[in-house]
C-alpha cells in the first residue's frame, strides 16, 4: 500500500484537487476546501503525534499560538519573518512542553494537553497587554485576502505536510515509531531513542498545527482569542483522523473531507450552535463499531475480495 | 491589602468551594482507581445535574435539596447505561480508545445540551436554604455553607462506602488486582459498572451544589472537569482521600489568587493549569497516587 507511487499519486491528487477548485470552482466551494484542508493539516499534525502512542489534546494551543505569533510579530518583523517564527516558536514551545510532558502515560498527558489548551485562552486574558486581551488581533491577510490564492497556498502546504507525514511512515521510521507505541520498554532495549523521537514527533506536529493555525488567521485578517484556543480544534483533529483511520496519511486525508461535509449538514440541519454533535457522533460510533476508519475499511474490503478471486 | 479580615474571608469562601470541587473529583478519581479509565465525561454528568436541578426547582417548585438527590439518582441510572451501551466495549481495548470513547461521549452530551438549551447562562434565584454565618468580620453565604455541608456528607458517604460495605471491599479488589478479585468470585465487570454508578451519583449531586452556587450552562461541566483533573492530578489518581485535599488546596489557591493577583479573577482553570505543569514537575504519580501499572 506504500509504494512510491501511489504517495506520488496521493500528493498529486491534492494539488489537481485544490488547484482544480480554486481556478474553476464558485467561491462557495473554494472556502469549504480551505476548511478541508486546514482540518487535514490538523488531522496530519495530530496523526504524527499519535503514531508514538500519545493521545493529544493540545492541538488547539499551537493552532492558536500560530495565529497569535504572525499576528504579534508581523509588527515588529515584517509578515516575511513572522510566517517563519511560527516554525521557530511552535518547535520551541513543543519542545518544552515535550521535555515536561512526554514521560507521562497516555492518561496524564491527554489531561495535561487539554490544561494547556484552555490556559492558552486565559494567558491571552491575563497578558492582555501584549495579546490585545479579548479584543483580538489583526494578523497580515494570506495571500493578500484572496481566496483563490489562499487555496492555492494552504494546498501547497498540505502536499508538505503529507509528505512529512509519508516521512513518519517510511520503512526506517514506522517499525520503530510502532514499538515506541506498544512497547516503550522494549524499544529503548532496541536501542530506539524512544524520547526523542517522540519529542520530534511532538515538535513536528506542533509545528504543523502552527502553521495550520497561521493560515487560519491569515484567512479574514481578524482573530478572537475564542476562535483558536479552543477546543474545538483539539477535538476536531481527533475526530478526523478516527473516521479517516489512523497511521496512515490517506486517513486524515478522507476523514478532513467527509468531516468537514457532515459538519456542513449538521449547520445547515441543525444551526450555528451545537452543530458539533457530529464530532462526538463520529467518535463514538467509530470507536465502538469501526476503530480502524474508513481507511481500515477499504483494506479490510480490499483484502476479502483478494481472498475471493 | 493584606488584611486580615479579607484572608480569612477568602480562605474560608474557598474552603466551600472545595466542598463543590471534591465532590466533583471524588467520583472521577473512583472510576478511575477501579476502571483505570479516565471519564472526559464526568464534567457533562454534572452539568446534566445542574440543569435537572434548576428545572426541577424553577418549573416544578421542587426544592434544590431534594432536586440535587433526584439529579444523583438520574445520572446513578444514565451512567450504568452508559457504561453498558458502550463503555464495557472499550474496557478491553487500547487506552487510546478508552480516552476517545469518553471525549466523544463527552462533546455529544455538551452539544446536545447546546442545542436544547442554549449556551445561555442561568442562575436559581431561590431564597438561601440556610443562614448565612457570621464569624468576627467575616460572612459566609447560606449555600455556601450548604456546600460544604453536603461536599462533607458526601466524603463520609464514600469513604465509608468503600471502606465498611461487601460492595466496598469487592470494589477495592477489583481496583488492586482484576485478576485476584476474579479468582475470589467477585464479579469485575459488575463493580467496574457499580464505580460508575456511583461516579455518576455524584455528579449529579455535585451539579445540584453547581446549581446552588455558580451558574446552570452547557459549558460548566467543562470548567468543573478541568479543575477535578489538576486535583486528581495533584493528588494521584484514583485516591478518594487525596481528591479532597487535593480539592482543598486548588480551591485555596484559586481564591488567593483572585483576590490578591491583579487580573486574579480572570486566571480561572489558568491556576489548574499551574497546578497541573507543578505536580508533573515535581512528583508525575501525585501527592498520594499509586504507582501506575503499565
Amino acid at each position: 500500500m506504500r509504494s512510491p507511487a501511489v504517495r506520488v499519486l496521493t500528493y498529486l491528487a491534492i494539488a489537481i484537487i485544490g488547484c482544480g477548485i480554486a481556478l474553476f470552482a464558485q467561491p462557495f466551494w473554494v472556502q469549504l476546501f480551505i476548511g478541508i484542508m486546514i482540518s487535514a493539516i490538523m488531522a496530519l499534525a495530530w496523526d504524527i503525534l499519535s503514531r508514538t502512542g500519545q493521545v493529544s489534546l493540545g492541538s488547539a494551543a499551537f493552532f492558536g499560538v500560530g495565529t497569535y505569533s504572525v499576528a504579534l510579530l508581523a509588527e515588529v518583523l515584517g509578515t516575511a519573518l513572522a510566517w517563519a517564527s511560527v516554525v521557530v516558536v511552535c518547535g520551541v514551545l513543543a519542545v518544552l512542553l515535550g521535555l515536561l510532558t512526554l514521560r507521562l502515560r497516555k492518561m496524564y498527558f491527554a489531561i495535561a494537553t487539554m490544561g494547556l489548551t484552555l490556559s492558552m485562552q486565559v494567558a491571552v486574558l491575563v497578558f492582555s497587554d501584549w495579546t490585545g486581551g479579548s479584543g483580538g488581533v489583526i494578523p497580515p491577510l494570506l495571500m493578500g485576502g484572496d481566496p483563490v490564492h489562499q487555496l492555492l497556498a494552504i494546498t501547497a502546504l498540505l502536499v508538505i505536510a503529507a509528505m512529512v507525514s509519508d516521512f513518519f511512515l517510511s520503512r526506517r521510521m514506522r517499525p520503530a515509531l510502532f514499538l515506541v507505541r506498544t512497547n516503550p520498554a522494549l524499544a529503548a532495549a532496541s536501542g530506539i531513542p524512544v524520547v526523542r523521537l517522540r519529542i520530534i514527533a511532538f515538535t513536528i506536529s506542533g509545528i504543523l498545527a502552527g502553521i495550520a493555525g497561521a493560515c487560519y488567521g491569515g484567512l479574514y485578517g481578524y482573530v478572537v482569542p475564542t476562535d483558536v484556543f479552543n477546543l474545538n480544534w483539539s477535538v476536531l483533529p481527533l475526530a478526523t483522523v478516527i473516521l479517516g483511520g489512523m497511521d496512515t496519511t490517506l486517513g486524515p486525508l478522507l476523514g478532513a473531507l467527509v468531516i468537514r461535509a457532515l459538519e456542513e449538514t449538521a449547520r445547515t440541519v441543525i444551526g450555528g450552535v451545537g452543530y458539533q454533535v457530529v464530532y462526538g457522533a463520529v467518535i463514538i460510533l467509530f470507536v465502538v463499531l469501526m476503530p480502524t476508519g474508513i481507511v481500515g475499511l477499504f483494506n479490510r474490503i480490499l483484502n476479502f475480495a483478494r481472498q475471493r478471486s | 491589602m493584606f488584611d486580615t479580615a479579607i484572608i480569612a474571608q477568602t480562605l474560608l469562601l474557598s474552603l466551600t468551594v472545595a466542598g463543590l470541587y471534591a465532590s466533583v473529583a471524588s467520583g472521577l478519581t473512583l472510576e478511575f482507581g477501579v476502571t483505570r479509565i479516565i471519564n472526559f465525561a464526568h464534567g457533562e454528568f454534572v452539568m446534566l445535574g445542574a440543569f435537572i436541578t434548576y428545572f426541577l426547582d424553577t418549573l416544578y417548585g421542587v426544592p434544590p435539596v431534594i432536586g440535587m438527590l433526584v439529579a444523583g439518582i438520574a445520572m446513578a441510572a444514565l451512567s450504568q447505561l452508559v457504561f453498558w451501551a458502550f463503555l464495557a466495549r472499550v474496557l478491553r481495548q487500547d487506552e487510546h480508545n478508552q480516552i476517545l470513547a469518553t471525549l466523544g461521549l463527552s462533546i455529544l452530551i455538551l452539544n446536545l445540551a447546546v442545542i436544547w438549551w442554549s449556551p445561555d447562562s442561568r442562575a436559581l434565584h431561590g431564597p438561601s436554604l440556610l443562614p448565612s454565618l457570621h464569624l468576627g468580620g467575616v460572612t459566609i453565604p447560606g449555600n455556601n455553607l450548604l456546600v460544604l455541608l453536603v461536599g462533607v456528607i458526601l466524603y463520609i458517604a464514600l469513604i465509608s462506602f468503600i471502606s465498611f460495605t461487601r460492595y466496598g471491599v469487592q470494589l477495592r479488589l477489583a481496583s488492586d488486582d482484576p485478576e485476584l478479585a476474579v479468582l475470589s468470585g467477585v464479579n469485575v465487570n459488575r463493580m467496574f459498572g457499580v464505580s460508575f454508578v456511583i461516579g455518576g451519583f455524584t455528579a449529579g449531586i455535585a451539579g445540584g451544589l453547581v446549581a446552588l452556587v455558580l451558574y446552570v450552562q452547557p459549558s460548566v461541566g467543562l470548567d468543573l472537569v478541568v479543575r477535578a483533573f489538576a486535583i486528581v492530578a495533584l493528588a494521584g489518581l484514583g485516591s478518594i482521600p487525596g481528591a479532597m485535599i487535593g480539592a482543598v488546596l486548588l480551591s485555596i489557591a484559586e481564591g488567593l489568587t483572585s483576590t490578591f493577583v491583579s487580573h486574579g479573577a480572570s486566571w480561572s482553570y489558568g491556576v489548574a493549569f499551574l497546578v497541573i505543569v507543578l505536580v508533573l514537575l515535581v512528583r508525575p504519580t501525585g501527592l498520594f497516587g499509586k504507582e501506575m501499572r503499565a
